[in-house]
């Protein structure tokens, strides 16, 4: 594949992530925060917009795709995790980064999120939790407190929610981290620990939604997060300990990098028959020759 | 009835009771003999019992097609005999290995009425004599079998050899277990007359099925990633992609449902590598989101829908062709693709490789039908043809390094943009689900959203002008003419060459669409003008194409010969046909 011929791909710059498309989220909305911070993160780690694949899910944050810059793809509700690990594989070369909601990535594709975490495809996901389906207008999501009033659940939701790390972690994920959305500078930390990582990353941003979610407004979390990296000898390679630290999501809530397997071995080191291969999926297009296959066949 | 010019071999038994094996080796030995051969397989979804096939036709022409009627019946398991003896021709033969087999009053009058002739070996036993194990009693059938066809040993010894290359302990057991039977006194049968003669040139031919041949077009087409959820009868195409990737170093995953599949395979076309998917109807429907995704994003996709009859679960390892319907109407909203539907063995390994072609020039799904009768049935082919040339019609040299985020989806004549891949250049842009403008930026403007779907539909226009004409198989000139896609064309090519032969005055021909939608008609519409008389045949119920065709042209098909009982048509069904239609 043809490279581009970027004269100075170690300058980068925020402005370079700038798009001239106006953000259409509420007031106060956890996703400009976000955006602000993987801008940063990226031109921290020096990868420019035009070295990386941002991949959206369907969702506000979704419709925030076309307000950064960078090559990006925004596609269907719970599938951009099995699309992030398709163009991952294909070109390493490429960072790639996909971001989802709540609803997305926990109800309808939740399966794409295990068959990732046990693949430990090269991708960096961030999780928009804010804890209800914003762009549908308020409804409950999988991670929606129970017994809470909704759009669709007059009388509060009868189902018990998910516990989004309870759940990776079950997993044994490579690399699983938690943050805030009012929290720039964390997030920030955050999601260049989580570009460095090799193989998949989970990150979950606790997000405030200031137009459905009374419940946790940007205010609750802010007085509950407690950074992990304050806890004295905290260490991010016991996953017993990231189990125990994560569970608490109502008094003090476990932020920062919680597990990161220092053993992670990627998908694509993992594939027998391409451990040797020096290029990517992308440059081998090409003719092959099948006869020697067809002659087996003799 | 016409004779057939061919020899039939059926290989019978119980699901796993290596009927399938035992009759590959039987396909492959019979080639090396010098006949030209097709093998096909029916049996049912399960892993042990019930009872199975593989039937081998051979000819000294090229065969693509199995006869309804059975030469030789070589049974494994009681099952098998009584559910395939009624399949014998008049003066048929039975090769069994059943003990005290009893036959019921009916087909004591069969056998009576058909003169068939009933051999027993306690293949069992002379396996054990022959030094071998008992499980080596087919060995020992087949050995019998080669004597009644009075066929040299030599090639059957050889293909034995070489399918148990990678077990050299058991090699010379089993070789002298065929001697074994090759040597009995078959004193209630009969030498089977085959009347032809073998030619040395097929020997050297080769012998793969349907999917075999797609998965080679794919990896001469320059796929390096293959996606799958197995499923029958397109699970063999990741086995068979599996057991060659050291060859290949292709990237081939099972992946955990049919709609990751899809999205791995988008994500990876959309990165720029070529990425295969294949699948059947069920797995088909999971991916329906997504062919409207790659519609809308213009990412290339392309997958292959092996049909089995429906609808649910329907007839697992049964033909059909009856997904038509689906591949031309999977996926919400309006938008541009292309269905191209594997006919025989040099379709399987062509097809797929202008799919991709066409996928990548027109930036759209494309939708390739196979069925379990081309999947799994065994051609036999001498060489393969010409690989296609890859084309990928990316932007490159100067153009891409002008290339400004709004070219990715500029609106031009013939609706299609310069496509660029992630890396290629600095100027980015946003692939959208969402409708949207130029730069993939999106859009809710009634003027914007109408250029931009208007930009997408009409890569249709162009897409049909470069797409092939349907082909006319037999002669310009017939009293009858047969319209059809799919594995039909293989039956109906065989019973033409027959028919005409044996009556120039009354023949008949095909009208065979390969390349189904966008649909080319002007072929059709000239038949129509001249009043030629049509008969629409499908392995369907509905005549799906028969319905395509209907709303593009205007005409009723009012003749229909229409198969859906999970067979394919069989050569003799097809003749009779024709003797009734015609008059004979």
């Amino acid at each position: 594949m043809q490279d581009c011929n970027c004269n100075n791909p170690l300058h980068v710059h925020f402005k370079d992530y700038f798009s001239e498309n106006i953000n259409t989220w509420c007031t106060n909305c956890g996703n400009y925060g976000i955006q602000a911070a993987i801008k940063r993160a990226l031109v921290a780690e020096k990868i420019k917009p035009c070295r990386t694949l941002l991949c959206f899910d369907i969702g506000c944050h979704g419709n925030g795709a076309d307000k950064i810059d960078g090559f990006r793809f925004h596609g269907l509700h719970g599938r951009v995790i099995p699309f992030a690990s398709g163009a991952a594989v294909s070109n390493r070369k490429i960072k790639v980064i996909a971001f989802g909601g709540d609803g997305g990535s926990l109800g309808e594709g939740v399966n794409h999120l295990v068959s990732a975490i046990r693949s430990n495809y090269e991708v960096l996901f961030i999780l928009h939790n804010n804890l209800n389906y914003g762009l549908t207008v308020g409804q409950a999501s999988p991670t929606t407190k129970a017994g809470v009033k909704m759009n669709a659940s007059p009388d509060g939701i009868s189902s018990d929610p998910i516990h989004p790390m309870r759940f990776v972690l079950s997993l044994h994920p490579a690399f699983a981290a938690r943050t805030f959305s009012g929290d720039i500078h964390h997030m920030t930390k955050t999601f260049q620990t989580g570009l460095r990582h090799k193989g998949f990353g989970f990150i979950e941003v606790l997000q405030s939604c200031p137009t459905f979610n009374h419940m946790t407004p940007h205010e609750w979390y802010q007085k509950r997060v407690k950074d992990v990296n304050k806890i004295k000898n905290y260490d991010p390679k016991n996953i017993g300990k990231a189990m125990q630290i994560a569970e608490d999501l109502e008094t003090q809530i476990a932020i920062g990098v919680l597990y990161q397997n220092p053993d992670s071995v990627p998908f694509m080191e993992r594939q027998a028959n391409r451990l040797k291969a020096k290029t990517e999926l992308t440059d081998e297009v090409r003719q092959f020759s099948t006869e020697k296959l067809f002659d087996a066949f003799r | 009835m016409l004779d057939i010019k061919r020899q039939v071999i059926k290989i019978a038994g119980e699901s796993g009771q290596g009927v399938n094996s035992i009759g590959e080796i039987v396909a492959k030995a019979i080639k090396k003999s010098g006949f030209h051969t097709f093998g096909y397989r029916e049996y049912p979804s399960l892993i042990k019992g019930g009872h199975a096939f593989h039937q081998i036709d051979f000819a000294d022409h090229p065969i693509n097609s199995s006869s309804r009627a059975t030469d030789v019946l070589v049974c494994f398991s009681r099952v098998s005999f009584h559910a395939y003896l009624p399949t014998l021709r008049s003066s048929g033969q039975v090769i069994h290995m059943l003990p005290q087999l009893e036959l019921t009053d009916t087909e004591r009058q069969l056998v009576r009425e058909k003169k068939i002739k009933i051999g027993y070996l306690a293949a069992g036993d002379l396996a054990q004599e022959a030094g071998g194990k008992t499980i080596m009693a087919n060995v020992v059938m087949i050995g019998a079998l080669w004597k009644l066809m009075a066929l040299k040993l030599e090639p059957l010894i050889e293909v034995v050899r070489s399918e148990f290359a990678a077990k050299p302990n058991v090699i010379e057991p089993n070789i002298n277990c065929l001697k074994k039977g090759h040597g009995l006194k078959l004193k209630d049968l009969e030498t089977l007359k085959i009347t032809f003669k073998p030619q040395a040139s097929c020997q050297h031919d080769a012998l793969l099925t349907g999917n075999h041949l797609i998965a080679l077009g794919a990896m001469a087409s320059g796929i390096r990633a293959y996606f799958a959820y197995p499923m029958t009868p397109s699970s063999s195409i990741l086995s068979y992609m599996a057991d060659t990737y050291h060859e290949t170093g292709m990237l081939v995953k099972q992946i955990d449902d049919e709609i990751s599949v899809a999205q791995m395979a988008i994500g990876a076309m959309f990165m720029g590598t070529r990425a295969l998917v294949a699948t059947s109807g069920g797995g088909f429907d999971l991916m329906t989101e997504s062919v409207s995704l790659a519609g809308m994003t213009e990412t290339p996709f392309v997958c292959i829908l092996g049909q089995r009859p429906g609808p649910a679960t329907g007839l697992p390892t049964w033909t059909s062709a009856s997904d038509l319907n689906l591949a031309l109407y999977a996926g919400h909203g309006e938008f541009p693709r292309c269905v191209i539907a594997v006919s025989n063995s040099k379709s399987a390994y062509t097809v797929i490789q202008n799919a991709f072609n066409l996928a990548e020039k027109y930036q759209i799904p494309v939708i390739v039908l196979s069925e379990k009768q081309i999947a799994e049935s065994l051609f036999q082919v001498k060489e393969l043809e010409d690989n296609v040339t890859i084309e990928r019609h990316l932007a490159e040299g100067k153009k891409l390094t002008t290339l400004e985020s709004g070219d990715r989806y500029k609106n031009t004549k013939s609706g299609i943009s310069p496509r660029w891949l992630p890396g290629a250049n600095e100027a980015t842009f946003v692939a959208n689900s969402d409708e949207h403008a130029a730069d993939g930026s999106v859009t809710e403007d009634s003027e914007a959203a109408l250029t931009m779907y208007s930009k997408r539909l009409r890569k249709l226009e162009f897409l049909r002008d470069e797409l092939p004409d349907p082909v006319l198989v037999g002669p310009q000139k017939s009293v009858l003419t047969f319209v059809s896609w799919g594995s039909t064309r293989n039956t109906i090519s065989d019973v033409i060459d027959l028919w005409n032969k044996a009556h120039p005055k009354k023949s008949v021909n095909l009208l065979h669409y390969e390349y189904i939608y966008p649909p080319k008609t002007s072929k059709l519409l000239d038949l129509i003008a001249a009043a030629q008389p049509l008969v629409l045949l499908e392995n369907n119920a509905f005549g799906q194409l028969g319905a395509l065709l209907t709303a593009h042209t205007r005409y009723q098909f009012s003749d229909k010969l229409l198969k859906f009982d999970g067979r394919p048509f069989f050569v003799e069904e097809l003749i009779e046909y024709l003797e009734a239609k015609l008059k004979y």
